[in-house]
């Protein structure tokens, strides 16, 4: 562009032509056919590329031809020696200019239409305009480098923005922003509408903000978003009343995915968060309570009925929603609670009409219930890791429900006590048919989970130990992988301590086979010494077993000749070990002539040792029998009734009564007779449960001391709540122990000046070094 | 004393056994008077002393006294004999703060050092003045100080000699005599419970904190946190008072 000096310039020449200029441009656009949204069309606008259009051809052509002239009249009118320059004028001019053409075209177009014609208007109007700025901009040009900047004006685009704005934008858009939000709800209601119409409208509302998105989410955000809570709000609250829980939550979901969409296609990204966000409320959150406790459709029934899809999609929809989930595990836990105690009423309720009618022929009532338990826990803990994802709350949720109900007790069997006898049942059954191995040792898995929900987990050790004991010496029904299987499992739950023991227990029977082939070896070298009685003995290691009393029982001269020889054999091979004879854990094969056939008994060795005493007399008191025997009447009565009054009558009491008195009459029975060559006549275990709750009481007493002590140690001194919390929880892993018992061990620990309490706070305790 | 020249330890053994002072106070004396033994007496008791100074044959005289005649201590008869000559109930408290005075180690009994090193203490070493000092006594079981230690005193005292817990009956005694003096309106309560529901021994502990208890919680238990480190006993006890209604508790 050539430089001209200073020269006096024909100022109203030039505004004349400038005002020409800007009217050709105006009639130009005003004649252009429908404004095309073709992007390639508009773009030729834009610039200098040569078309085949020949409507484009003109305009580029005059544009071209005035571009020049335009262009250096106005660099002369800019640098005129001041006052004389005109830039100030020429500004105000050319933002005249606009504001004309916006009054006089662009505003009475608008507002002569409604509603969707409206839109399409705007957008057409908007495309011209912003040509027409994008043109006069390049006019003026000259200003914006020195001008605009020394004044700090808007530059010429923007100012021509501002133009639009503060003219058209104010007056329309409360008109547009209704248009648009009835597009909307057409939509919503399922009608098809012009999404790309409505994409250019957003387009205005961001562009207008030049660089800010205020009057997009002043004008046309917020009151979409109210807008949006209404319509969702009435929806939900037709729904809630009409719908089944999955029916309405289906809509919701695809409510969702539509809201998406909608953003997706026509509205502006930021607003997506915040109009989802107002939909999960609206048809989430605040129905939420009513939908989950919808009577028949609600979670309890989708629980019970199994309908994983439905539970699926909820899972889904509410941890979206803070908070979401909070009610759905409390509802979860609710039911399971529920669950779990209807079971243990109706184990409650058989076992009591049991015992009324004394039939013991199938399953034991606490048999069933932890059988049930176990496939309740099977049926929930499914819901949550497959359907709900293993959800930490709802985790939480399950196991809160099945600790309340499993340390429930049934019939005087604490939970601990029940679990052990199936476990104990599963373990027998073992060699059997009736299991494979392979059920066995999931059943035995699954069993061993309800364990992490109960609380004395020390008893289920030790009821399990006695039953461990009983199988492993009279039923010989251990198979030792599966035994050792279940201790795996224990020692995971509860650590080393329990386990080890009844590991032990199951070594020593293996070392027990190896013993005895020695000791059969000894009697194969040594003749002599044999006591003419077949012998077999286990020789326990004491820490492991549970403990048992030895009894003065009297035995019969033949079991006698068999403990003399034992003892010399086992003295030979081993020093500094004292055997202790446990008669009560012994069984005895015993050959009974009777008058149709001999038949051998396999009974305990004090049946034996009675039915012994009848070689030399036919008849015996009751009162003989335990002279001669010293046995406890307590023993008594239990031998004597099941060999008298039971299945097999091998002897006969007079009189025939079913229980068994001091004053009774025993004679062996020589009549009885029994299609089987070889019968095994049971013997019913004392009753041990009041012991093995003492014992394991006695122990708490133990493990509380030596915790407390260890806590106390290393702190020095705590205070009273922290030390009991502490205590607490360290024994979490083995049982929950009583808040009393453990103050009385703090008391007796002071009295055993273990520990003192601080001088000046009682409240807190101090450890003596 | 061995830094002294003969004739000075003589002087100072004399001033002794007549003074019955200690060692240190005669070596003063006697130096303030230029080792002159008239002149040391006069300064001796002439100076204010917090305490009388006793005169030890008196005091032996005393112990003889009460002294039993097989057994170097003196023993139930002896404290009898005393109590007559005090004018005083055998079972008046004051004796408790007599025996606590003199560190005694079990209740009726002193030996030869509890009795005289106690009388020395208190600077008594006639009967007469031992009378005059018994409302002294008397009067310092209103301080709060004194009255816990005489307490936590009591409980080794009176229990029996090797036993680590105090008897029941005795503790119930010694409760009712103590509680008489520092005044706790739910001692009859206590002792009730005890009887009712505890019938065995009591702890130093449980002794202990009973007072803290007595002291420290209202008489609508309305300030007992049952979270706290209270003795289990005395759990026990305030479920006692809530379950029989005696007294009404409004939880926190």
């Amino acid at each position: 562009m050539p430089i001209h000096s200073p020269k006096t310039v024909d100022v109203e020449a030039g505004m004349a032509v400038l005002k020409q200029s800007v009217t050709k441009l105006t009639n130009i656009l005003e004649g252009l056919p429908e404004m095309p949204f073709n992007t390639m069309e508009y773009m030729l606008l834009c610039t200098y590329v040569v078309s085949t259009d020949s409507f484009s051809l003109s305009l580029l052509s005059f544009l071209r031809l005035m571009m020049d002239l335009l262009l250096s009249t106005i660099y002369d009118f800019c640098t005129m020696k001041t006052p004389n320059d005109l830039s100030e004028q020429l500004y105000a001019e050319y933002k005249k200019s606009l504001m004309d053409y916006l009054h006089s075209t662009v505003l009475p177009s608008l507002r002569s239409k409604n509603d969707e014609y409206m839109l399409k208007e705007l957008v057409r109007r908007w495309l011209n305009y912003k040509v027409m700025v994008r043109w006069l901009s390049r006019f003026f040009h000259y200003l914006d480098r020195y001008f605009v900047k020394k004044k700090a004006l808007l530059p010429l685009k923007e100012a021509g923005i501002t133009c639009f704005r503060d003219l058209v934008y104010e007056e329309m858009k409360g008109k547009i922003k209704d248009a648009v939000i009835s597009l909307i709800y057409q939509e919503r209601e399922g009608s098809q509408i012009d999404r790309p119409l409505l994409n250019n409208v957003v387009e205005i509302f961001i562009q207008i903000g030049l660089g800010s998105k205020q009057y997009y989410e002043v004008d046309l955000e917020a009151p979409l978003l109210q807008d949006t809570a209404a319509y969702y709000s009435r929806k939900a609250s037709k729904w809630i009343l009409e719908d089944s829980c999955p029916e309405y939550m289906l809509k919701a979901e695809e409510r969702l995915k539509q809201e998406k969409d909608r953003v997706d296609h026509y509205l502006d990204h930021t607003t997506k968060q915040k109009l989802i966000e107002n939909v999960e409320h609206q048809l989430l959150s605040v129905n939420e309570i009513q939908l989950l406790e919808k009577e028949n459709s609600g979670l309890i029934a989708l629980l019970r009925d199994g309908k994983v899809d439905d539970l699926e999609r909820l899972y889904r929809l509410f941890s979206r929603i803070p908070e979401g989930l909070t009610h759905v595990s409390q509802l979860f836990t609710q039911h399971v609670k529920a669950e779990g105690t209807a079971l243990v009423s109706q184990a409650e309720n058989a076992a009591s009409s049991k015992r009324a009618e004394k039939r013991d022929a199938t399953d034991s009532p606490q048999l069933v219930l932890i059988r049930r338990i176990i496939e309740l826990h099977d049926k929930y803990m499914g819901y949550v890791q497959e359907n709900f994802q293993n959800h930490t709350l709802l985790n939480k949720a399950l196991k809160e429900a099945f600790e309340v109900f499993c340390n429930k007790s049934v019939a005087g069997s604490s939970s601990a006590e029940m679990l052990a006898s199936f476990c104990d049942n599963v373990l027998r059954k073992a060699g059997s048919e009736k299991l494979s191995d392979e059920e066995i040792d999931t059943t035995l898995e699954k069993a061993m989970k309800l364990l992490s929900y109960i609380n004395d987990k020390d008893l289920f050790a030790e009821f399990s130990r006695k039953k461990l004991a009983r199988r492993l010496l009279f039923d010989r029904y251990a198979n030792e992988d599966h035994e050792r299987l279940i201790l795996t499992y224990l020692k995971q739950q509860c650590g080393g301590q329990f386990s080890s023991k009844m590991e032990g227990m199951v070594t020593d029977l293996t070392l027990a086979k190896e013993n005895q082939s020695c000791f059969e070896d000894y009697l194969y070298a040594n003749p002599h010494a044999h006591p003419g009685t077949e012998l077999s003995v286990s020789v326990l290691t004491t820490g492991f077993w549970p403990s048992y009393k030895s009894s003065d029982l009297t035995l019969p001269d033949e079991m006698i000749k068999c403990i003399e020889a034992y003892k010399k054999f086992y003295e030979s091979s081993t020093k500094n070990r004292k055997l202790s004879w446990i008669y009560s854990l012994g069984t005895c094969n015993i050959n009974a002539k009777f008058d149709a056939k001999s038949i051998e008994l396999t009974v305990a060795t004090y049946q034996a040792a009675v039915l012994l005493l009848f070689n030399s007399a036919d008849r015996l008191s009751y009162a003989e029998i335990k002279a001669q025997l010293n046995l406890t009447d307590e023993d008594m009565v239990r031998v004597l009734h099941s060999l008298s009054c039971a299945r097999y009558k091998i002897l006969k009491k007079a009189p025939m009564t079913d229980t068994v008195s001091p004053n009774d009459i025993f004679e062996f029975n020589s009549k009885f007779t029994d299609k089987m060559r070889r019968i095994k006549v049971p013997l019913p275990p004392v009753d041990e449960n009041k012991k093995v709750i003492e014992d394991v009481n006695k122990d708490r007493r133990y493990a509380i001391d030596a915790y407390i002590v260890r806590i106390m140690k290393s702190r020095k001194a705590l205070g009273h709540q922290q030390l009991v919390l502490e205590c607490i929880q360290q024994l979490s892993r083995i049982f929950k122990p009583d808040v009393k018992l453990i103050k009385q061990r703090i008391e007796d620990l002071i009295t055993r000046e273990f520990l003192e309490r601080d001088g000046e706070d009682p409240n807190v305790y101090k450890y003596i070094a | 004393m061995h830094k002294l020249g003969r004739g000075h330890r003589d002087k100072v053994q004399q001033f002794m056994a007549i003074t019955g002072s200690s060692e240190k106070a005669a070596v003063q004396a006697l130096k303030a008077s230029d080792w002159h033994l008239e002149g040391a007496f006069d300064i001796f008791y002439s100076q204010p002393h917090i305490r009388t100074v006793t005169d030890s044959r008196h005091l032996e005289e005393l112990y003889n006294r009460y002294k039993d005649p097989y057994v170097d201590m003196i023993l139930v008869d002896g404290i009898t004999l005393l109590c007559n000559d005090l004018q005083v109930d055998p079972q008046d408290i004051v004796m408790l703060v007599v025996s606590w005075h003199m560190k005694a180690a079990t209740m009726c009994e002193f030996s030869r050092q509890e009795f005289i090193g106690g009388l020395q203490y208190l600077g008594i070493d006639t009967i007469e003045k031992f009378r005059d000092k018994l409302s002294y006594m008397r009067s310092e079981l209103k301080d709060e100080q004194k009255f816990r230690e005489i307490y936590n005193f009591a409980f080794g005292w009176a229990k029996e000699k090797g036993q680590k817990s105090l008897a029941l009956d005795t503790a119930i005694g010694m409760w009712q005599l103590l509680f008489a003096e520092r005044h706790w309106p739910l001692v009859d309560h206590w002792c009730q419970f005890l009887q009712v529901r505890h019938n065995k021994a009591i702890s130093r502990d449980t002794w202990s904190q009973l007072l803290e208890f007595a002291k420290t919680v209202d008489l609508q238990l309305s300030n007992y946190d049952e979270e706290g480190a209270w003795p289990y006993l005395i759990d026990e006890f305030v479920e006692y008072l809530t379950e029989n209604g005696i007294v009404q508790r409004h939880q926190n």
